[in-house]
């Protein structure tokens, strides 16, 4: 199969998973519609109600982690086509790789003396 | 002819809805008011009868009343009944009046035969009614919410009708707050009566914030593109929301231009010195991790808990009865009291009026009663156990605990309990070796110092406090289970130690059934005893007008503990906070008083 | 035709597991749980919630199910059975259990519920955490198969699995896939307990039972490609391949499954520490492992 092929048949079975669901939700709306009632719609909150909305700017704590992993997916684009050809380069591979790896490693524990790997 | 069940889907029953139907029936899934630890100690075990319990209303289709509900309770079991998804039906389960919600379809008492029974006549109920040409509706005083008008900028401007703010001449918009018949403090604007310091700045942020957050979207903030940084994601969606059109409006023509600084000048920060956002939730009364009936609620900056509101009497647990009951009822009105530990009540009321008696119970009988109280210990802590290991996630441990605990509270002598005694050291030994459970407790609920506490908590930090030294204990040789750390991993290996000490207390006893007393004519018109209930001390003095009871005065270790809620939940990730709430292992009916 | 066996597979493969998840939560085999589970899923409203994030909120379900089907379709159940056989097929699988991350988040914060929203962001720590740990395994597997084709990887195999060439790997990628499908102890956005089911809990009727499907076929993808990259999918005297890869597949969904029961739920803070300062240095030295003994090897 060429490639086109071959995405245009993983298009269509993420075509066809959607097909699955909405068919599935016609089936639901077949067994009966859902009735609005008081009080039934308000996120349920342990026996309390609570509809003020909690969308807001949420405060996460794991931005020095969430840095790091930028700088670490950008080196692992790298690394997928490396290690098809690895076996072929050979010992100039290890090296190059080695230097780029070793020098992101350094990044990463600098990273955690300053800090960055923690609950901020 | 169907028969409906309250809560059936309207709809004329054909075939793929009998099929529906009739699994519905098959998969029920419960969810337990005020909680399972309540379920479990009366003896009722759902998951043996064939029914799933549920953690939220939504995943359910029973709503399962155990017991008598104080009033508080029964508003979060409507709320919960509201907001369960049809097909629904409500189980009693020794309830008394369950008013204002609908008529149980299914009443038992609390005994696991008539509970198969009674799930096994719910199954029919739902196989024939989950579909139903007529289906009553659900709209109860409880549940209605209120439609306030409020400003944007001064969130404590209310008012029931639209207008303008008198402060800052700004439009009021509508905001829905959960109102209704008999509501307590809600978190945003009140705090009810509760011991904590609520910083009232903290919670007005979250309005403040999302006026602020508006400002950001139409001023550059000097941020490199403003567009990336917050603008991009939520506030596509914030557009739909009620409400922030009119205040974009109002906002931008009179701020001008206001720099981030300015803008977020004395507003609280957080540890890490930025200001975010923050949301209030509730945490409680039906929390599946926590004692069922505690009414908690966190102001959340993010996952770690800002603020913490635990007002205290939101259970609505009417006690007057107490206070003109004869005095032979007295013991039993005070086992109501608390149903996790009924039995430490009522050997509470019996001595206390012993004392004002001047009578001790002979020997035989004082070991009948370490017995069923050491029973009841027993069997609390592994409910404990079993609360506490949902709230960790650590699935064997509730299982186990609870199954542990059943057999405990079903045993009828003592050799029954003694049976338990090799599950129990099972568990214990089993417990201990849990990899990264310690790591994972460690340092969580932790008090001051100088806090007043009894019972396990107290023990854990090391205090040898224990209301059972002296008499009889002392023939039994009883010391007391001492630990250091004043955390939650010291509390649960205290009480892991006490479930082994007290089954071995037991065995010593030799009987588990409460005797009946006997009361003579009381000579003294005042009477107080003390006893080491589950949760810790109990003392209690009554006043006795010839043989009616007129005055109590009782504290339990649960209101004393009540007031740590706060310093044990505060800026923390809410599931260390939550840990350490459900560390200090309180009753919230005995909050109530 | 292929595809149609495949999916047949699949489809009967995420019965098995989700059966085996009742057995791993409850300690009752049930044969017909599922069934039962889903048709009254089906008869049960589906609730909306109050001003929700419209899209977010209906394509999260879908979404999760596409991720899942995505990953499976580059996957092989056996020489020739696979519905493509993409040559970036392992990068292709990483890719797509991204999407899981994005169909958790949009969980959490379409329905506008504080549980959910706790619980969404809490995945998006766990993804930070895990997501190396996914890549450097496979990248490493790669090194050994010198493609990748998910077909070479496997036949890559056929002198010893990688499972015990490249141990480290293995443990990570296990880990690693067990936190993709938030299965206990890495059940930080769900949380039974803590956050009173957390992303799942607005979901009701039919978009639950979506839901618990994806979730179910995430599983089985996840152990399916562990099988392929490290334990030498359809590999094995005696049997079919077919049913190598099955027997293998299904072994590692129910250790999957069961593991979480007898131990605490991890904090976000520990899976983000221990992922990237004990887990991320520990993939560098499988990749420099296996380096340097491909070199060796030659």
């Amino acid at each position: 199969m060429s490639l086109l092929q071959q995405y245009a048949l993983l298009l269509g079975m993420v075509a066809a998973t959607v097909g699955l669901v909405l068919s599935l939700g016609a089936v639901a709306r077949a067994v009966g519609r859902r009735r609005e009632e008081k009080v039934k719609d308000v996120p349920a909150t342990a026996g309390e109600l609570s509809p003020e909305p909690v969308w807001v700017r949420y405060h996460v704590r794991y931005y020095g982690y969430a840095l790091l992993f930028l700088a670490f997916d950008m080196e692992m684009a790298f690394m997928y086509p490396w290690a098809v050809v690895y076996k072929e380069l050979g010992l100039t591979a290890l090296l190059d790789m080695g230097v780029f790896l070793m020098v992101l490693f350094l990044g990463l524990l600098y990273g955690w003396s300053q800090g960055a790997l923690r609950r901020q | 002819m169907t028969i409906p069940l309250s809560g059936s889907r309207e709809a004329r029953p054909f075939p793929l809805r009998r099929l529906a139907a009739w699994a519905a029936a098959r998969d029920l899934a419960a969810f337990i008011v005020p909680g399972p630890d309540v379920a479990r100690t009366c003896g009722i075990d759902l998951d043996a009868a064939g029914v799933r319990v549920a953690q939220t209303p939504r995943h359910a289709g029973v709503l399962v009343l155990v017991g008598e509900l104080p009033r508080g309770l029964k508003k979060a079991a409507a709320v919960a009944y509201a907001q369960m998804p049809r097909p629904r039906a409500i189980l009693a389960v020794g309830a008394g009046d369950v008013s204002p919600l609908p008529e149980p379809d299914v009443w038992v008492t609390a005994s696991q035969r008539e509970l198969a029974a009674g799930v096994e006549e719910l199954r029919r109920l739902f196989a024939e009614g989950a579909f139903a040409t007529e289906a009553a509706g659900f709209d109860i005083e409880e549940i209605r919410m209120e439609t306030e008008y409020v400003c944007p900028m001064h969130p404590e401007v209310t008012s029931d009708e639209p207008g303008s703010c008198p402060k800052c001449g700004m439009d009021l918009i509508p905001r829905e707050s959960a109102g209704g018949a008999g509501h307590e403090g809600h978190d945003d604007a009140g705090h009810g009566d509760t011991d904590h310091d609520a910083s009232d700045p903290g919670v007005l942020v979250s309005h403040e914030g999302h006026g602020s957050n508006d400002e950001m979207d139409y001023q550059d903030m000097g941020h490199e593109g403003g567009g990336e940084d917050s603008g991009g994601h939520e506030h596509a969606e914030r557009g739909e929301h009620e409400g922030h059109d009119e205040m974009d409006h109002g906002g931008h023509e009179d701020m001008g231009f206001m720099s981030m600084v300015e803008m977020t000048q004395g507003t609280p920060r957080s540890s890490d010195g930025l200001q975010m956002e923050w949301t209030g939730a509730p945490f409680g009364p039906l929390f599946p991790g926590l004692p069922g009936g505690l009414s908690l609620t966190f102001t959340l900056d993010g996952d770690t808990v800002a603020n913490v509101t635990a007002p205290r009497g939101a259970l609505g647990w009417d006690l007057d009865g107490l206070e003109t009951a004869p005095a032979r009822d007295f013991p039993d009105l005070l086992a109501l009291l608390d149903p996790l530990s009924p039995t430490a009540y009522r050997l509470l009321a019996l001595q206390a009026l012993e004392d004002a008696a001047n009578t001790v119970a002979d020997e035989r009988t004082t070991l009948e009663r370490v017995g069923a109280l050491e029973r009841e210990r027993a069997a609390s802590h592994l409910g404990w156990f079993s609360g506490f290991g949902r709230l960790l996630g650590y699935s064997w441990l509730e299982a186990r605990a609870g199954q542990i605990q059943l057999a405990l509270l079903r045993a009828a002598d003592a050799e029954e309990v003694a049976r338990q005694e090799t599950e129990v050291g099972k568990l214990v030994r089993r417990v201990y070796r849990t990899p990264m459970l310690a790591r994972r407790l460690k340092g969580l609920g932790t008090l001051p110092d100088t806090a007043e506490t009894s019972g396990p908590v107290a023990r854990a930090a090391g205090l040898a406090k224990d209301a059972r030294s002296g008499g009889i204990y002392r023939t039994l040789d009883f010391e007391p289970v001492v630990r250091e750390g004043n955390d939650a991993v010291a509390r649960l290996w205290t009480r892991l130690a006490e479930v082994e000490q007290s089954l071995k207390l037991v065995r010593k006893a030799g009987a588990v059934c409460f005797p009946q007393g006997m009361l003579t004519s009381p000579l003294r018109s005042t009477g107080s005893a003390t006893v080491e209930t589950p949760r810790g001390a109990a003392t209690l003095r009554v006043k006795l007008q010839g043989d009616v009871v007129s005055a109590t005065e009782l504290t339990t270790p649960s209101s004393l503990h009540h007031q740590f809620i706060g310093a044990v939940a505060e800026e923390r990730e809410v599931a260390d906070a939550l840990l350490g709430v459900a560390s200090l292992d309180l009753s919230p009916w005995g909050v109530a008083r | 035709m292929s595809v149609v066996l495949v999916l047949a597979a699949l489809l009967a493969g995420t019965y098995v597991v989700a059966v085996l998840e009742g057995w791993a939560s409850t300690g009752r085999l049930r044969p017909a749980g599922p069934l039962v589970s889903g048709l009254a899923l089906l008869g049960r409203e589906s609730l909306v919630p109050r001003k929700p994030d419209r899209i977010f909120f209906e394509v999260a379900p879908p979404l999760l199910l596409v991720a899942a089907v995505l990953a499976a379709a580059v996957l092989p159940l056996a020489p020739g059975l696979i519905v493509t056989d993409l040559a970036t097929g392992a990068l292709f699988v990483n890719a797509s259990f991204a999407y899981v991350m994005v169909a958790v988040l949009m969980a959490g914060w379409g329905p506008d519920g504080a549980y959910a929203m706790v619980g969404g962001f809490r995945f998006l720590g766990q993804l930070v955490a895990y997501s190396m740990l996914v890549v450097m395994p496979i990248t490493a597997v790669a090194m050994r198969a010198e493609s990748l084709l998910t077909t070479e990887v496997v036949t890559s195999q056929v002198s010893l699995w990688n499972a015990l060439y490249q141990p480290l790997g293995f443990a990570l990628f296990f880990l690693a896939a067990m936190a993709i499908a938030f299965l206990p102890p890495f059940d930080l956005p769900i949380a039974p307990g803590e956050l009173a089911e957390g992303v799942l809990a607005e979901y009701t009727g039919w978009r639950l039972g979506v839901m618990r499907f994806g979730r179910a076929l995430l599983v089985l993808t996840l152990a399916l490609a562990v099988t392929v990259f490290y334990l030498g999918g359809w590999f094995g005297p005696v049997l079919p391949p077919w049913a190598w890869t099955a027997l293998k597949t299904l072994a590692v969904a129910a250790v999957m499954l069961s593991v979480g029961r007898y131990v605490p739920r991890l904090r976000e803070a520990d899976v983000l520490a221990w992922g990237w300062k004990y887990g991320i240095p520990l993939a560098l030295v499988n990749i420099f492992y296996v380096g340097v003994v491909l070199l060796v090897a030659m």
